[in-house]
Parts: C-alpha cells; sequence; structure tokens
C-alpha cells in the first residue's frame, strides 16, 4: 500500500476539546494543521458530558460545533482511527509515522445512514462512549453526533453474515481493509493527549467496583446526558430511579494510599452541577456531597456553589471511610463527619446510589512516545510552568489541555489559545522557514 | 443479471475468507450471538404479556436485574421497547413492545 | 469608504427576481435543553403547514455535525434558499450556522435564529402547552421574515496588522510577546513608569517557587529585545474611535522628567524633602517624590511623583546637568491599531477599617504586604520582624474580601459583596506559611480558612508541607467572621484572634498572635475610563466579561478588543500567562490577514426615495456615518444621503425621522419587521395537543 503523505506546519496529537480548540487556533491564524485522534470520532472527553459548568450550557451545544468546525476547517486535516507510530526529527521539524486503522467501512463512501447498523445482529457492550453500560451493534455509528459521522465495524465480535453489505445503500462496507500507512512531515507538533479517569475499581474500600450501584461521575453524566444509555438517572443494579443520591469526593484524588497526592480540580464542580441536574431530573431524589475541602475557584463557580446549597444539595465535610452494600445492593456510606457544630461522630448512611467523583490520570504516554520528560505525577512537565506553560523541553514539541495536568474545560481552552501561540511563534521563528519575511533578525528559539 | 450473480459469488467467497481468517472471534461471537437471541427472545415472550418493569422481567425470567437492564437498555436504543410509564411506587419504569416489534 | 463599494452593497440586496422562497425550518431540542419542555417535534410538524416552508424537521442537536448535514444536504437536494433555525442564542451559534449556509453555497444571511431556549424553554418550563404555541409563533415570524430577506454581503475592509496592548503586567508582556513573534506590530501601553505589575512586587511565585523578580526580568528581557514591540510607560488610553481593524486610539503620556541613568541617583534622591507612601511596598515604607519603585525596575531610570512633587529643585541641584527636568509636559499621540488587548490587572482588596482589626490595629497586615516583609528586597531586609520584634506568632486569615455572603459582609460602594473566590489567595498564603517556617523556625502559624483551595498543579504539595511544618489549621464559616481585638497590656503578644474553629467541636478559641496577616482576594483595576472608550462591560463581579467562556474566552461583546490576564477575573501568574497567550492568537487570527469583515448591518439609503432632506445626518449618534452629498445628474444638481457603512453601527435613529421612508437598515428592514409582527398577530396552524 502506498503511503499516503501530508506536509503542515503543526500536528497536533488528540482531538478532545483542548486538541480541537488548538487546531482550530492555528488554523484560523493560516497554518496548515494535522490532527491525529486515536478514537472513531473527535471530542474527547467533552463530548461524554451531559451540561458544563458554570453555565449548564449542553454540553454538546459547545463541543459538537467545534467539532464540526474542526472537521470543515480549511487548514486542518483530521486523521481520526489512527495511531502514532514513530516520531523522528528531521532537520527542524519531524516526521511522524502514523497508522489509519481499518474501519472495515470505506469512509469517503458511507453516509453515516445506519443502515447497516439497524440489521446487524448481535449486540455488545463495550462501547467506550457509554462505558460498558448499554450496547452497541457490531456495525455500527459511535454516536449521534459524532465527527466524522461515519460507521467502523468492531471486527472481533463480527460473524461475517454479511447483512451489512446487503443494507449499505453506498457499498461502503469493506471487511478486507488493512491499516493505511501515512507520512506526517510536520515542522512542529502540539500535545494534546489529555487524561483517563481513576479506574472504578482502584479504591478497595470503595468496593473495587464490585458494588452495581458505585459508580464513577463520568457514568454519571452518560445517565444525565439525553443520548444517555437509558435516556434518564437509573441506578444499575435494577433500574429504579434512586431517591437518595450521594457524591464521594476526592475519589481518586489527594489520596495517598493511590499514590494520587494532587487536587483533580475539576471534581468538586462537576458533583454540584451533577447535583443541580439531578434536583430537576429527580426532584424528590435527595442529594448528598461528601467532601474535604470545596474548590470552587474558577470565574461564577462559588456563585454556583452556593446556589446549590441553597437549591438543598447537602453537603457535608467528612472523608468516606468505606461503602459497602446491604442485600438489596443499596450501598452504605461509612463516614467520620464533621457536623454544623463541629461534631465528629462516625455514621453509616444508606443511598440508593452512591458517585465516586474520580480524579483525573495523565492519559496517553507522552514521554515514551514524545520523549517529553513528566513529573512524579506523570503529566507533562514543562521548564518554564509559569510564564511558558505550553513549551516543552523538546524543541517544536508543545503541550495543551490536560497533558500539562487536571484543568477544566475553560482552562483547557485557554491552554489551547496559549499553546497555539507559543507554536506560532516557535514557527516564525524557526531558520527560514518562516511564512513569510520577518522584518526581526534570525534568533533561534530562547525557549528554557 | 449476470454481474450481480458474480457479485454476490464473489461476496459470499470473501465472507467465507474472512471467517475462516477469523476463525477463533468468530466463533466465539457466534456463541454469543446465539446467547443473546435467545435471551431476548425470552425477553420479548415475556413483554407481549403487557409492559413490565426490570424488576418484573428480571423475576419473569429468571435473571439478575442489572442484566436484565443491560438488554432493556439496549433493546430501546434499537427500537425493540419502549417507555411506557412508570409501576404504582414510581420507582421503576415500565418497558412495552414498540409496534415494529410486536 | 468608497461610493462604488456602498453600490456594490446595494445590488448584493437585488432579490433575485424569480426566486420563490423556499424555506427550511429547524428546530433543535438542544439536547433537552428545549425538547424537555417545548414539543419540537410538534413546532416543526405545524410550521411545515406555512407557505413557503419546503422542510421542516426537528433534530436533537442542530449544532452538531449530523445537524448542519441536514441543513446543507436540503439547501443543495431541496432547493433551499431561506433557513430558519429554532435553537440556543443567537451569540452561541450565529457563526455556526452561517458557515453551514456558506458551506453549502447559500449567502450566510439568508438565515433567521429564533431563541428557544433563553426566551422559551427556560423560562416557561411549568407550563410546556403554551411554550410550544409561543415556539410556534416566534418561528412563524421567523419564516415570516424569512421570506423577504435578501442576501448581504458583509463590509469588508483592510486592517491595521498592528495591537495594542494596555497594561504591562504579566498578561500584558506575554501578550505583547507572543504578538510581536507572530510578525505584527505590537504597542504596548503601561499607567506606571515601570513594567511588571502586581508581579514585581511578589516576594516569589507559586508553585515553581521561583523568586518573582527574576522570573520577570527573563520576559522583560525578551519583550525588550523583540523589535516589533513599542512600549511607552506612564502612558494611559485617552480615547479611541474606530472599529476592528481600524482604531485610532489616543495615548496620553505623563513625563518621566528624568532622563535615563546616571551615577549618583541615591544622591538625588536623599536631597528630596517629600516624602510619600511606597506603593511598591503596599505601604510600609516611604519613598521620595523623586524615586526609584524598586532596583532592577524596568526602565531602569528615577521618575518624579508630579502629583506630590514640589519642584524646590533640590534635586536638580545633585544631579548632573540636564538629567532632571521638572518642567517636562505631558503630550498626547495616536496609534493606529487593528485590535486592543485589555491586559489592565486586578487590585489587592482593601479592607475596611476596623474589618479584622485593618487599620485600628498596626499588627494587621494584608498578604500582599506579607511578601514585601519577606522580601530580602523589601524594608525589613526579609526578615520577619515587624515594629522591631521578631514576630512569633502569627495567623493567616484566608476569604478576606472573598466568598463574602450577603448580609454578612459589608458590601462595596456599588453595593454588591464580593461573593466569587479570588482563587490565588489559599495557595499563596501556604507557600507563605511555607517561607514564615524557613525565617521562622520556631514561629507558630495559624492559617485560619473556610476551604483549602489547593487546585492547581502542584499546589496540594503546600499543603501538605504546612500541615508536616506544623502549620495550624483551623476552619471558620462564612457566617461567623474571626474576630481580632487588641489584647491587654501585660500580654506577650499584642493582638487576639478569635475564631469558632469547626475542625475541633466547633469551639470558639482565642489566639494570642504578634501579626495578623489577612488573606485578601482580588479585586479588578478600576478602568470604568475604557470601560467607556471602548465600549466593554464588566460582569457581576466587577471583572471584565467574556462573550463566552467557553466558545469565546477571551473575546469581549466588542469585536477587536480581548482579555487578557486578571482583568477579567483572578488568576495566578501561569493562568494569567496562558489567557494572555490565548489573547494573542485570538488577536493574530483577527487582524493576521490585513483585513477584517464586519456585519452588514448598516444603513442603506434608497437613491430613488431620497429627497436629501437631511434629517437622518441631524439624528445620527455616530461620526462620519451617514452625510448628505451632491450629485448632479442630466444637468440637475441635488442632494442625497450617503452612508458610510464602516462607522454606522445599525441602530436604526435614521430609519424612523426619515420623512421619506428611504432609508433602512440592512437585514432588518421595515417590510421585514412588520411582516414578522403580523405573523406573530395571526392564528397560528392548529397543532396537535393545542387543546
Amino acid at each position: 500500500m502506498p503511503t499516503e503523505h501530508i506536509k503542515v506546519d503543526a500536528l497536533v496529537v488528540g482531538g478532545g476539546i483542548a486538541g480541537m480548540q488548538t487546531a482550530l487556533d492555528l488554523g484560523d491564524q493560516g497554518y496548515q494543521v494535522a490532527l491525529v485522534e486515536r478514537q472513531s470520532s473527535i471530542g474527547g472527553k467533552m463530548i461524554d458530558l451531559s451540561k458544563v459548568f458554570p453555565t449548564l450550557d449542553c454540553c454538546s451545544c459547545i463541543t459538537t460545533p467545534k467539532m464540526s468546525a474542526t472537521a470543515h476547517h480549511d487548514n486542518i486535516n483530521l486523521l481520526t482511527y489512527s495511531e502514532i507510530e514513530s516520531i523522528n526529527r528531521n532537520g527542524n521539524g519531524f516526521t511522524v509515522q502514523v497508522t489509519k486503522k481499518p474501519r472495515y467501512v470505506r469512509e469517503d463512501d458511507c453516509t453515516g445512514c445506519r443502515s447497516c447498523e439497524l440489521v446487524c445482529p448481535l449486540e455488545v457492550s463495550e462501547d467506550e462512549h457509554e462505558f460498558g453500560r448499554t450496547s452497541h451493534r457490531i456495525v455500527y455509528v459511535p454516536f449521534s453526533t459524532a465527527v466524522p459521522q461515519k460507521a467502523v465495524v468492531d471486527i472481533d465480535n463480527c460473524i461475517f453474515c454479511g447483512k451489512c453489505i446487503q443494507a449499505c445503500p453506498s457499498d461502503a462496507i469493506d471487511f478486507t481493509q488493512q491499516p493505511e500507512p501515512v507520512e506526517i512531515e510536520t515542522r512542529s507538533i502540539v500535545l494534546a493527549t489529555g487524561f483517563e479517569t481513576t479506574p472504578i475499581d482502584a479504591k478497595k474500600e470503595y468496593g473495587a467496583g464490585k458494588l452495581r450501584n458505585v459508580i464513577s461521575g463520568m457514568m454519571m453524566e452518560r445517565l444525565l446526558a439525553p443520548t444517555g444509555p437509558y435516556g434518564r438517572v437509573l441506578r444499575p443494579s435494577d433500574g429504579k430511579m434512586p431517591a437518595s443520591i450521594a457524591y464521594v469526593q476526592c475519589a481518586g484524588s489527594r489520596d495517598q494510599t493511590l499514590g494520587v497526592t494532587y487536587c483533580s480540580r475539576v471534581c468538586c464542580m462537576y458533583a454540584i452541577k451533577q447535583a443541580m441536574l439531578l434536583s430537576g431530573a429527580l426532584p424528590l431524589a435527595e442529594i448528598t456531597i461528601y467532601y474535604m475541602d470545596i474548590r470552587t475557584f474558577g470565574k461564577g463557580y462559588e456563585q454556583f456553589y452556593q446556589n446549590a446549597k441553597a437549591m438543598g444539595v447537602e453537603f457535608l465535610k467528612g472523608k468516606v471511610a468505606r461503602i459497602t452494600e446491604d442485600a438489596d445492593q443499596n450501598p452504605i456510606v461509612r463516614v467520620e463527619l464533621i457536623d454544623e457544630f463541629g461534631k465528629t461522630r462516625v455514621t453509616e448512611r444508606q443511598h440508593d446510589l452512591v458517585v465516586l467523583s474520580v480524579g483525573l490520570l495523565p492519559g496517553g504516554n507522552p514521554q515514551a512516545k514524545f520523549g517529553v520528560p513528566v513529573g512524579e505525577d506523570g503529566f507533562i512537565q514543562v521548564p518554564d510552568y509559569n510564564v511558558f506553560p505550553a513549551v516543552t523541553s523538546q524543541p517544536g514539541i508543545f503541550v495543551t489541555g490536560t497533558a500539562l495536568g487536571p484543568m477544566d474545560i475553560v482552562d483547557s481552552i485557554m491552554m489551547a489559545g496559549a499553546a497555539a501561540s507559543a507554536t506560532a511563534s516557535y514557527l516564525e521563528s524557526s531558520n527560514g522557514s518562516g511564512k513569510e519575511a520577518q522584518s526581526q533578525p534570525e534568533r533561534s528559539v530562547e525557549y528554557a | 443479471m449476470t454481474t450481480t450473480m458474480e457479485a454476490k459469488k464473489k461476496r459470499t467467497e470473501m465472507l467465507v475468507e474472512m471467517r475462516k481468517e477469523h476463525r477463533d472471534t468468530v466463533q466465539k461471537a457466534q456463541e454469543l450471538l446465539k446467547a443473546q437471541q435467545s435471551t431476548r427472545k425470552v425477553l420479548e415472550r415475556a413483554l407481549t404479556g403487557g409492559p413490565h418493569s426490570v424488576p418484573q422481567l428480571a423475576q419473569a425470567v429468571n435473571m439478575p436485574a442489572h442484566e436484565v437492564l443491560w438488554h432493556v437498555a439496549g433493546m430501546k436504543k434499537y427500537g425493540i421497547v419502549a417507555e411506557a410509564g412508570t409501576d404504582e411506587s414510581g420507582d421503576y419504569y415500565l418497558y412495552r413492545l414498540t409496534k415494529e416489534a410486536a | 469608504m468608497p461610493e462604488e463599494n456602498v453600490n456594490k452593497q446595494a445590488q448584493a440586496g437585488q432579490n433575485p427576481k424569480d426566486e420563490e422562497p423556499r424555506i427550511g425550518v429547524y428546530v433543535c431540542n438542544c439536547g433537552g435543553n428545549i425538547g424537555d419542555v417545548v414539543k419540537c417535534d410538534m413546532v416543526a410538524q405545524t410550521l411545515g403547514k406555512l407557505p413557503n416552508v419546503t422542510v421542516a424537521h426537528s433534530n436533537m442537536f442542530m449544532c452538531s455535525d449530523p445537524g448542519q448535514k441536514m441543513i446543507a444536504d436540503d439547501i443543495k437536494e431541496k432547493g433551499i434558499n431561506r433557513v430558519v433555525i429554532g435553537a440556543c442564542s443567537i451569540f452561541l451559534h450565529e457563526q455556526t450556522f452561517r458557515r453551514t449556509l456558506e458551506r453549502a453555497g447559500l449567502n450566510p444571511y439568508l438565515y433567521y435564529h429564533v431563541g428557544l431556549r433563553e426566551q422559551v424553554s427556560w423560562v416557561h418550563h411549568g407550563t410546556p402547552k403554551e411554550a410550544t404555541e409561543k415556539s410556534i409563533r416566534m418561528m412563524a415570524a421567523g419564516i415570516a421574515k424569512a421570506r423577504n430577506m435578501k442576501p448581504l454581503e458583509p463590509v469588508r475592509l483592510p486592517a491595521h496588522r498592528h495591537a495594542l496592548v494596555i497594561g504591562g503586567g504579566v498578561a500584558g508582556l506575554r501578550s505583547a510577546l507572543d504578538l510581536a513573534r507572530r510578525g505584527l506590530q505590537v504597542t504596548l501601553v503601561e499607567k506606571s513608569h515601570y513594567l511588571g505589575g502586581r508581579m514585581a512586587q511578589w516576594e516569589r511565585v507559586f508553585p515553581t517557587n521561583e523568586e518573582a523578580r527574576p522570573l520577570l526580568k527573563r520576559l522583560i528581557d525578551q519583550v525588550l529585545a523583540e523589535p516589533n514591540i513599542t512600549i511607552h510607560t506612564g502612558a494611559q488610553v485617552a480615547g479611541a474611535k474606530g472599529y476592528v481593524g481600524n482604531y485610532t486610539v489616543t495615548i496620553r503620556q505623563q513625563p518621566r522628567g528624568v532622563r535615563g541613568t546616571f551615577p549618583n541617583e541615591q544622591g538625588v534622591m536623599d536631597v528630596c524633602p517629600i516624602k510619600q507612601r511606597c506603593e511598591f511596598n503596599y505601604g510600609l515604607s516611604t519613598r521620595k517624590a523623586i524615586y526609584r519603585p524598586y532596583k532592577e525596575c524596568v526602565p531602569e531610570g528615577l521618575v518624579i511623583d508630579w502629583e506630590h512633587c514640589t519642584k524646590c529643585g533640590e534635586c536638580v541641584q545633585v544631579a548632573p546637568e540636564g538629567m532632571i527636568n521638572l518642567e517636562e509636559e505631558a503630550h498626547e499621540f495616536t496609534v493606529e491599531v487593528g485590535a486592543v488587548v485589555l491586559a489592565t490587572g486586578f487590585q489587592p482588596y482593601e479592607p475596611f477599617y476596623g474589618e479584622m482589626g485593618w487599620k485600628e490595629y498596626p499588627e494587621v497586615i494584608t498578604l500582599p504586604q506579607l511578601h514585601r516583609l519577606l522580601d530580602d528586597e523589601g524594608p525589613s531586609d526579609g526578615k520577619f520582624y515587624w515594629n522591631g520584634h521578631p514576630v512569633r506568632n502569627v495567623a493567616l486569615i484566608h476569604c478576606v474580601g472573598s466568598r463574602q455572603v450577603e448580609g454578612v459582609h459589608r458590601a462595596q460602594m456599588d453595593g454588591e459583596v464580593n461573593n466569587y473566590c479570588s482563587r490565588v489567595c489559599c495557595t499563596a498564603s501556604l507557600s507563605m506559611a511555607s517561607l514564615i517556617r524557613q525565617k521562622a523556625p520556631d514561629a507558630k502559624i495559624y492559617e485560619i480558612y473556610e476551604d483549602i483551595r489547593a487546585y492547581g498543579r502542584w499546589h496540594e504539595d503546600y499543603y501538605t508541607r504546612a500541615s508536616k511544618n506544623n502549620v495550624t489549621f483551623l476552619r471558620y464559616y462564612a457566617e461567623e467572621i474571626p474576630e481580632v481585638r487588641r489584647a491587654d497590656e501585660k500580654a506577650e503578644n499584642p493582638l487576639l484572634v478569635k475564631v469558632r474553629d469547626h475542625l475541633t467541636w466547633g469551639e470558639e478559641i482565642e489566639i494570642p498572635v504578634d501579626l495578623v496577616v489577612l488573606s485578601v482576594g482580588m479585586m479588578p483595576n478600576p478602568v470604568q475610563d475604557l470601560m467607556e472608550i471602548f465600549k466593554v462591560t464588566p460582569g457581576s463581579d466587577r471583572f471584565l466579561l467574556e462573550v463566552h467562556p467557553k466558545l469565546r474566552p477571551v473575546e469581549t461583546a466588542v469585536n477587536g478588543v480581548v482579555l487578557a490576564g486578571t482583568a477579567q477575573g483572578p488568576m495566578n501568574i501561569q493562568e494569567s500567562c496562558a489567557a494572555a497567550s490565548a489573547a494573542a492568537a485570538k488577536v493574530s487570527a483577527l487582524i493576521e490577514q490585513a483585513k477584517v469583515e464586519l456585519e452588514p448591518y448598516v444603513a442603506h439609503v434608497d437613491p430613488d426615495q431620497c429627497q436629501g432632506s437631511g434629517e437622518c445626518v441631524k439624528v445620527c449618534p455616530q461620526e462620519e456615518a451617514i452625510e448628505l452629498k451632491t450629485f448632479s445628474e442630466n444637468g440637475r444638481t441635488f442632494q442625497r444621503a450617503v452612508v458610510t457603512p464602516a462607522n454606522c453601527n445599525g441602530c436604526g435613529v435614521c430609519v424612523s425621522v426619515c420623512p421619506n421612508r428611504a432609508l433602512d437598515v440592512q437585514g432588518w428592514r421595515l417590510d421585514e419587521y412588520e411582516a414578522m409582527v403580523e405573523a406573530i398577530a395571526a392564528d397560528i396552524p392548529a397543532w396537535e395537543g393545542a387543546a
């Protein structure tokens, strides 16, 4: 198979919100950009969310237009379902080998009509988008707002019955597809490799993932989203509408036993936001948030917290020591509480559903692949964190979003602008490769 | 006409070839499909008797409620069942077969 | 604006004669934001029956790629030539849908957006039936407008590849540097006589523990090395006119009174008889009326405090000849820029007299003052001394001027309390506790807090370290403000802090201390003048307001005016730098191509109707937006009104006074309004569920 060649000014690695925004901010400035995303759609973690704090905008309404703008931008070359294989420095730039994984569906022919999906006979539950709680068929369009809106075949679960081939009106199914190599020649790289969340089974005190009605904050996002698995908030053990929901804060952050000493920065706000959304979805439900410190530090966040308190969300200061369940799979939370009079007491409280406010862990392995050093926390470490936060110690390689540490969407978008600016500065300065004649003398880049 | 026949033949050959190439996974998937289809059939049969909640279905088909919920979610996603209000307690939604499925 | 361009616009406004309106109607559920209240499919169904409506759909997310594709396909395949979308607010997605139309080959202005979220579902969530009916009426009005819509072209103008950055603090410097490196010209104005802003006053910065001024100096050196950047200190914006791409900004610069540097600067300062509060040390020391704010300041020379200088001339006597000029006058000049970056920064919250002992007791200081106190170049050479004695007990009280509660805390002049979190003070306090521990290993340190918000990368380490360093934490609730009072004269420590501690039984505790540090929050620098000049607005927290925190986080409602750093809200150094760089990216995208596009919603004169009455010229509130020009045709000379689109803001005042109905605002013509009003009042088609 002949290798496809792409030549760009900047390669953005990761199509989450930070990567998309960086690509847009560079593309809008006239630079040629390639964006490589591992998943079959761009949108990253953000597209999984329900609504976003503190504006309570529907998350899709913020993400999907950016996904669309990225896909249609004249200066952005989008490669989804693609893995970066290797990176080689090549003069002032880089040669990057990418593999486009086979979708077993010809992208150019697929219209995203889902005819194939509707006739496919088997459903499996490994749908990453729904976090394993609901199913997708073996050939499927990842989700209703996916970009590109193209089907993909889960080849390892396919029985090759051929029904999809018959159903496809544009003859797009192709089981013989092979991985396609792509070579990207780029002058710079922006790492937007993002984050993962604390695995639900990380903490044995919290049931080690075995308690059905103990779910993660991300799962609750899916339950609250209009495109979620049930279209409503139902608890996983039996589909009951929960009447009492508890949040356990810092479940995976600020926790020496897990080796995660840092604060994940977003959990307080997402728990409060979910509590507010739950009060709307389940008006009779009682919602409790067990916390150590409420960290609502951003613009409009403290006011958001105060509103939640006024709406009747219960905030209890205390570290949850253990979660167990009763015979009906109702989770029981054991917590040392400090009450309003400052009295400490250990108590057990039963809830219908418990949400672990899981933390943010570094995504991918940027150190191994890109040679950028990481800190003790596993996130990318940069030489001048305060003044040049987007500039890594590797010339020509930049970092944005949660690859640099936990941050919320607002801060990720700011960081994306910062990474785009840093990359632009570099592109304009590197030897002889500036887009237009510069009035300033030739300089070497002075980072760190 | 011949071309259609030829294309059909070619497609069948390709599918056979593919099944051979992916022998292990195909076998596993086929087992999964068999089990799934029988479960779905049992659930659909239970639902022909009228709307059920997840725990009611679980009891009717003798299967853990969380597994029933998984199937119901999938069946709802692909238009086989639809919600039909809540049960008496108001704690659970009821599900019925859609017209198309019935 | 050349006239031929105006004529071209008039031509663009012509409706192709044989083009029958074929309207596509789209109703967005907004993922439940609208759909949970309004029956969107019903709205679409009902509107589908109206004349000229060719297709009517509802969709979960119209703004998503599949939603946009639906519109594009209808345009291409069904010949849709007008689009009406009922969705969120126009501010969110007007641009999104315009681009959709453009991609599909339709003029982007042949689209009308109905706000079904803010104007219907969010305000009528209790009454779904009425909300659905209101949606139908509002969209019917949109359809009525759509029937009359004409294609429009944006006003395209050349732009200056030159940006003005207002504020020489870390955010302004960082923006300027990025813009210059991007190849744009930059003018940076700083109100004070030196660069660096508040950052220069910090002893060190978290989370890297670097000393603040050397870090700042590195940035300033890079800025100074950029030939594209012109810096004016002691300079303020006095006025501006124009619009994105083409601002003319007047800058007023105060003289330094001192030319360059010279060896005997200390001697010159010594002879000055005037003593003033030193702002740099937040009043912990004094300075003269001729002074240097701090040792390594840039520009490095002395400067005269004109407000307090009596022009006695003592300094002139001592200084080398010609170096000091007490008669130097302020001067004004203008710059032509394409965009403006507001990096006007913050000021520390100033407590009221008596607020936790502030100004009442000299042993009560603020966190910024503590930074100066612990600075080796500060008033006590970095020793942790107060009033000549080593400090042995110190209490840092958090959230002073932040997270305030109405009815508990005293409001500011505008009647509002500071109900926001200032974001930086927790970690700043903890990092200072760490520094105190180094300087005074035996001191008792108390952190009196509400929540410890050590949210950022490495911030938590300061919290952990403080606990290991035997810092005592006490937690109070906003409703029970800690009290600071004077101890008995015989007492060892001059102050007592009374606090109800919710970490230990809610007990009321009195702590004897030598020094109280108020961890004061951030308030925006007062920039009322700039807000008026550039027509930007603050949010309810008084910080400058962005259009949308996620969609357009650094832009203001005024195209071409962007925000950088703490002018927008509390941020630490890293966040300020990131925000400043993001602002630079936005400005680059805006003017890098040396051209801008303005909205076509401007007044338009129908030359056949205009009689040259000049009424419009009299009432127009804008400068040079409409004027009478003399024309001659077939030997006849007459006057007609002519619009300069770039200067017109489309307010429509001229339309209301024209005696001949010769004026209209493009895109919002009177006949469009009339059709809309009629449609709102008309009977709507019957719809299922209406009964």
